[in-house]
């Protein structure tokens, strides 16, 4: 190699005519050295100056630079959860989470936007252009203009393209069934937080749990990579109540036309499986729809059934009767004389009947709901024992069923009672229960003489009962029940057409300013359906009815079997009786 | 000899470099087709909550007992006129 480069050297020594390049006089100036050495010292300070920066920019600024950095490619993602659907027992769908939008905005953008626009926005939002003006009006930088937007119209109010104006992801809760479910739902506010019933109950399960991640985001905004931990999102679990839409449906029509025809100030009504203890169907009203509370009033929201009690009335006389039965004191054919006057007197006190019934057996006593009968039964009992029976049958116990504002009822210590206390309670006066503790009561005479927990999600599992009254004794109890909506019976209106059914009318005065009202009764009716294999046990309530009819018999029966026959109907029970036409007679006895 | 083995190694880095390269490009790509796909599943989820919704709302007890009513001209049964077949009777 060395060789061919002298060669070519001396190629090129020739052709500069003989004078040697490396010999050139110019290139024989002599520098001073230290210029050489500046050189030197400059390009080595210039290296050294961009090793401190590195350093620098690695040591010291790294922390600054990198959060500089992530703040702007990572994303931090909110990922949402969910809250869980509530279904009635057959997975009709009765309240579900659909994601919408917040709209805010920041006032002073939006205002320097074009007049047309706000228009254009102020019709999307559903509001005059001055209402918006005025919620623009504010000094904050952040304000809500609307909040649970739906996304078609978050679409349109997107095209606009306003300046200033930014959405936020939310969810809305709708109600399919509306008014008709509502006092079994309940319904969320706009924070999606349970308000009422059993969107409140079950806020723990219904509620997700939101999760995060930490992803990279490139320029056009796809995630190209997950960074660091993510929390995974858990969405809130479903919720299948023991409701039975069908039956509801039935129930809320029911108990609707009977407020409506007995120009009453409201009504309730409530269905239980009698096998189970489910609460196939629990209605009141007045309601209201869940998807526009604007106008809602304490009145449609009061859940009759659950938080109000009432003196039962006569719906009580059974438990009493079946005490006196379980103890052996009486037998359905042991006569009493309930008098000819109608009249007795407990202490000083009167305990009358609405009719004179003479000699009658214990049977007759429930079927025509003799007062004096079931008190000349109650003392000859220890009030000790009937207290127990009240217990046990659930008054005045705290209901465990797991649904808000429910109440307990009252039912006074036996030691105070008093003999005509004794008598009156006999026979549903001066004890309070709530309609669904009455209906819930009545199981033990539906069942084999137990009582078992009732429940507002749908039962997997058989519930285990506590015996109450002998089987015995709850079979004699139902044939005396069955004879009320027989002719004689006080509640001939409950008769169902295809079906043997049973229960027991209730009237109850109204206590106003402490007294008996002579004018506002509430009358209730609890029955049993079908009678050869109970299903279902059904309770009827209604307040206040205005006019000529005022009694359980009158009211609350006809309601009964307008409620039993369709939901009989309707869960293809079949039918036990051959009694396919009942004519109706207005020929109604008193209770 | 070892300039040699240095040459093919210094080839084999070149190569290993790119296909990271590559691969990230993938990664990052299937990523994407990822993302879009639970965002589609997000979506479908939601359509199906909507669905189950409209179902629900159409099916409403009262809004169909109101068509067969009015529209269809039907009438509630009774047992009066209803035959009652059950398994394993005469």
């Amino acid at each position: 190699m060395k060789r061919a480069g002298d060669n070519k050297k001396g190629e090129r020594v020739a052709a500069s005519k003989g004078v040697k390049f490396s010999t050139s006089p110019l290139l024989a100036v002599r520098l001073p050295s230290w210029r050489s050495r500046v050189v030197l010292f400059v390009l080595f300070a210039a290296f050294a100056a961009l090793a401190g920066r590195a350093m620098w920019l690695q040591a010291v600024s790294r922390q600054f630079l990198q959060k500089q950095g992530a703040s702007r490619y990572e994303r931090t993602l909110e990922l949402p959860a969910t809250r869980g659907k509530i279904m009635d027992r057959n997975g009709q769908v009765l309240a579900s989470s659909i994601p919408v939008k917040a709209v805010w905005a920041i006032p002073d953008d939006v205002l320097a936007e074009p007049p047309e626009k706000l228009k254009k926005l102020a019709a999307l939002l559903e509001m005059s252009e001055a209402e918006l003006r005025k919620k623009l009006d504010s000094d904050r930088t952040f304000v809500y203009l609307k909040r649970q937007v739906e996304m078609d119209v978050i679409d349109k109010i997107n095209k606009l393209d306003i300046d200033g104006l930014d959405t936020r992801k939310e969810y809305k809760r709708f109600y399919p069934q509306g008014e008709v479910m509502t006092h079994m739902v309940g319904f969320t506010n706009v924070e999606d937080v349970g308000q009422e019933s059993m969107e409140l109950a079950q806020q723990k399960t219904l509620v997700g749990a939101t999760g995060s991640r930490k992803v990279i985001k490139d320029r056009l905004g796809h995630i190209v990579e997950d960074v660091g931990l993510s929390k995974e999102p858990h969405d809130g679990k479903d919720l299948t109540l023991s409701v039975d839409s069908k039956l509801q449906y039935i129930a809320f029509t029911s108990i609707k036309e009977a407020v409506e025809k007995f120009h009453a100030k409201a009504g309730a009504a409530v269905v239980l499986d009698v096998h189970t203890g489910e609460v196939l169907a629990l209605a009141n009203w007045p309601t209201y729809n869940p998807n526009d509370r604007t106008k809602l009033t304490g009145e449609q929201l009061r859940n009759r059934v659950i938080t109000d009690t009432f003196e039962p009335g006569s719906t009580l006389k059974p438990f009493t009767v079946a005490l006196a039965l379980d103890t052996n004191r009486v037998k359905p054919t042991t006569l009493f004389d309930t008098t000819l006057s109608g009249r007795i007197m407990v202490g000083d006190k009167p305990i009358r009947d609405t009719h004179p019934h003479g000699v009658i057996d214990v049977s007759t006593i429930i079927q025509k709901s003799s007062n004096i009968g079931v008190s000349k039964m109650a003392l000859a009992m220890p009030p000790q024992e009937m207290w127990e029976m009240f217990t046990k049958s659930g008054f005045g116990q705290a209901p465990r069923f797991g649904f808000p504002g429910a109440v307990a009822g009252r039912v006074r210590p036996y030691k105070s009672w008093r003999p005509v206390e004794q008598a009156n309670m006999s026979f549903g006066q001066g004890i309070s229960v709530s309609l669904l503790q009455l209906a819930r009561s009545y199981l033990i005479f539906a069942r084999d003489g137990d009582i078992i927990p009732l429940s507002f999600q749908k039962v997997t599992e058989k519930p285990v009962g506590q015996q109450v009254i002998s089987p015995k004794t709850a079979a004699e109890v139902r044939a005396m029940l069955e004879t009320v909506v027989l002719p004689g019976g006080t509640a001939t209106q409950a008769q169902v057409p295809g079906y043997r059914v049973g229960g027991k009318t209730g009237t109850a005065q109204k206590v106003i300013n402490g007294r008996y009202s002579q004018s506002h009764y509430i009358g209730s009716f609890a029955g049993i359906a079908p009678m050869s294999d109970p299903r279902f046990v059904i309770a009827v309530m209604v307040d206040d009815p205005v006019g000529a009819i005022h009694t359980g018999g009158g009211v609350a029966a006809p309601t009964f079997a307008a409620l039993a026959a369709n939901a009989l109907r309707a869960a293809n029970v079949p039918p036990d009786s051959n009694v396919t036409e009942i004519l109706k007679s207005e020929n109604l006895e008193e209770d | 000899m070892s300039g040699k083995i240095n040459l093919v190694l210094a080839g084999l880095l070149v190569l290993c470099a790119l296909s990271v390269v590559k691969a990230q490009y993938i990664a990052r790509h299937l990523f994407i087709d990822l993302e879009a796909l639970q965002q589609q599943a997000r979506q479908l989820d939601i359509d199906w909550a909507q669905l189950q919704l409209d179902q629900s709302t159409l099916g409403k007890n009262a809004r169909i007992e109101q068509i067969a009513r009015t529209d269809l001209n039907m009438t509630p049964l009774t047992p009066a006129r209803t035959q009652y077949l059950t398994e394993g009777t005469k």
